[in-house]
């Protein structure tokens, strides 16, 4: 062992000595304590149906949830049903006006004596 | 609790002095050392039903003790040398006094608390803890190899800032 080791050597020794456990603080085991109990609240408390009431109470869920869905489903169609018809009236609505201006610019073409298209000419 | 409140008391008065002495010479804070102590046991508590021995107690809060320093230290970024006076201070029992000078044991802890994070962790559990390097090396994750070389750079960095600060540790070229 060369000089240099054996002063490592020596200081790891006297390390291990002033390395020694120490003590925590006063009251550290009652402040964990009163820390553990606080956290100890009641847990939240578990029902159990006995099995025929689970079978109902799933089968309602399941009737719910189906209701549900087929009420979803039928607001959806309405709503589509809805907005067609809104179109389509929206569209009678503007083939209407288009029809009338065509028919006053036809007779005023005919008032101005331009005769237009009823004769094939 | 997962374990009885009892049990629970005795497993504090048996391990605290090792818990605690590892989450302050990790985060070199008193207050935070307490804390994680503290979090230690109560993590302890929760779990202590699946721990079967008593060795596996110990391994267990020790293990637990070490990662959650480690996370404490680099959480806070703590700066031990902002708690050393404050250590040096404070008044702790020497129980277990093995004929080292008092104050020439708090300045190792505060010579300690500059040493960076690996090489603290790896001295700690080496001289405090007296676990060998492959024991370190499994709990702390890492390779023999690093945990062996994080101990002699630790070692040798200490005794070159003692050679500097502490006359007492002069003895020749370092």
């Amino acid at each position: 062992m060369d000089q240099s080791e054996e002063q490592l050597s020596r200081f790891e020794e006297e390390l291990s000595g002033a390395m020694r456990r120490v003590d925590p603080p006063e009251g550290f085991a009652e402040r964990v304590m009163a820390r553990a109990r606080a956290n100890d609240k009641p847990r939240a408390r578990i029902v159990r149906f006995p099995h025929r009431t689970r079978v109902w109470v799933s089968g309602a869920i399941a009737a719910a949830l189906l209701a549900g869905v087929f009420v979803a489903e039928q607001m959806r169609l309405r709503q589509e049903r809805e907005r067609t018809e809104l179109a389509r009236q929206q569209f009678e609505a503007a083939m209407r006006i288009t029809g009338e201006t065509l028919e006053q610019a036809r007779q005023q073409l005919q008032q101005a004596g331009v005769r237009v298209g009823t004769d094939g000419n | 609790m997962g374990i009885a409140e009892d049990e629970l008391r005795g497993l504090i008065a048996m391990h605290q002095r090792m818990v605690f002495s590892i989450a302050l010479r990790i985060t070199g804070d008193y207050a935070t050392a307490e804390e994680v102590a503290q979090d230690v046991f109560l993590e302890l508590c929760r779990s202590g039903d699946r721990l079967a021995s008593e060795d596996h107690v110990r391994h267990w809060l020790r293990r637990v003790a070490t990662h959650r320093a480690i996370d404490a230290l680099r959480r806070k970024a703590v700066r031990p040398e902002d708690a050393a006076e404050e250590w040096i201070e404070e008044e702790h029992s020497d129980g277990e006094a093995r004929g080292c000078d008092a104050g020439l044991q708090a300045r190792m802890e505060e010579l300690l608390r500059t040493l960076p994070e690996p090489m603290r962790v790896a001295i700690v559990l080496r001289y405090q803890e007296e676990m060998l390097p492959d024991e370190i090396a499994r709990l702390l994750g890492r390779s023999v190899a690093s945990v062996k070389s994080h101990l002699h750079q630790g070692l040798t960095l200490l005794r070159r800032k003692a050679a500097f600060t502490m006359k007492e540790y002069v003895r020749g070229p370092v």
